[in-house]
């Protein structure tokens, strides 16, 4: 089997650990390096990605296509007029109405499974036809069914977490409990840390100290950003503001995950 | 040719003695061996892991709880099938790097829980998991 793209699953033990806002960065930052991305909101609980983007109307929601209403192109939105240069960037929003939200929580076994076939289906529509690099899969926290759904069909499963106590056990659950069974490639993301970002040793301490806690690889650490807060989910850093450390801290990890195989 | 000796010491041909269609007949032995054998493969795994009780399932999505609650070496192979799509037990084992007849095993084990349908295809027997239509 011939892997062209690769899918990643962005996925965290709690909410708040800043899933989203890693997703569409990385995805832009990808952009940015001439990569064909597309980023697909699978929070079917808590869809942000449409708020966030001010998209308010698409032809199809990722709703409809994972229902098997319609066919994947006409859920993508092409947003690389909004890129400066380089790849094209595409998302698939979930559908945030109550009424969608509610649907999407009384799904059964069954319709979960399809779902999961309609998920693992996109390698061959989006990733070999199409010749997209990324899918990056924005989820919902937790043991979710979209979320593992996600997991499954993912080639590498990104981590957001943070020193919270009870994300750190969740977490080291989840890393045994799942991605573990499902034999995923795992990393980590430290979201919210509280280091100086110019400190070489306190960054070396929370590298060693994340290695001792999860036993699995560190992608990047993310310190706490107060201009990240202040912007309220209105600045894509990656892109409107690249001379920024968490627009380095990105460049690092999809530099990264470009040269994993 | 194949040929033997009748009781009175003269050679016939395989031909003769198997009527007009020999190759039909063998290829019919050959198979209902395969499929023996395939059974004789579930019942040793089955055995092995000391699930002698295991009836089969008409109905059991494989979604993805379903995979979680698996032992680990029916998930590896279950896992497999879900991304090929369809697939051999001969494909299976290329990507799993475990023996043909060990997925063989694993994967007849799992169409008797009911989680993948077989579908022969001549001398090939495929595997996958059967969605039906969304509704």
């Amino acid at each position: 089997m011939i892997m062209l793209g690769k899918i990643i699953a962005v996925h965290s033990y709690k909410g708040g650990t800043g899933k989203t806002l890693l997703s569409l960065n990385l995805a832009a930052t990808f952009v940015k390096h001439g990569k064909n991305v597309c980023l697909f909101d699978l929070d079917f609980r808590a869809p942000s990605l449409s708020t966030v983007l001010k998209i308010e109307k698409v032809e199809c929601w990722l709703n409809d296509y994972l229902n098997g209403t319609c066919e994947i192109d006409k859920v993508l939105t092409d947003l690389s007029d909004r890129i400066q240069k380089g790849g094209k960037l595409f998302v698939g929003l979930a559908n945030p109405t109550t009424e969608a939200i509610r649907d999407m929580s009384a799904k059964d076994r069954k319709w979960e499974m399809r779902a999961l076939g309609r998920l693992l289906a996109l390698r061959n529509s989006l990733l070999n036809d199409k010749g997209l690099d990324y899918l990056i899969f924005d989820t919902s926290p937790g043991l979710q069914y979209s979320s593992i759904n996600a997991i499954v069909s993912a080639d590498l499963v990104i981590v957001a977490t943070t020193f919270d106590r009870s994300d750190v056990d969740g977490t080291k659950r989840m890393l045994h409990e799942l991605y573990e069974l499902f034999e995923k490639k795992t990393e980590i993301v430290l979201n919210k840390v509280m280091y100086d970002v110019y400190s070489r040793s306190g960054k070396e301490d929370i590298q060693g100290k994340i290695k001792d806690i999860y036993q699995v690889p560190l992608l990047g650490t993310i310190p706490c950003f107060c201009d990240i807060s202040r912007a309220e989910g209105n600045i894509i850093f990656a892109q409107e503001k690249p001379e920024h450390p968490f627009a380095k801290i990105l460049e690092d990890m999809a530099n990264k995950i470009d040269k994993m195989t | 040719m194949y040929t033997c000796k009748t009781l009175w010491g003269s050679i016939v041909t395989a031909q003769e003695v198997l009527g007009k269609k020999p190759l039909n007949i063998l290829e019919k032995i050959r198979e209902n061996l395969e499929k023996l054998n395939e059974k004789m493969e579930v019942m040793i795994e089955l055995q092995k892991h000391g699930r002698k009780d295991i009836q089969p399932l008409p109905e059991a999505p494989l979604d993805v709880m379903t995979l979680l609650s698996m032992p680990d070496h029916l998930r590896k192979t279950a896992m497999t099938v879900c991304r090929l799509g369809r697939a051999t037990a001969d494909e299976l084992a290329q990507q799993t790097h475990r023996a043909r007849a060990v997925e063989s095993a694993y994967l007849n084990q799992l169409v008797i829980m009911g989680h993948l349908k077989k579908e022969r295809k001549g001398r090939k027997a495929y595997f996958y998991v059967d969605r039906g239509t969304q509704g």
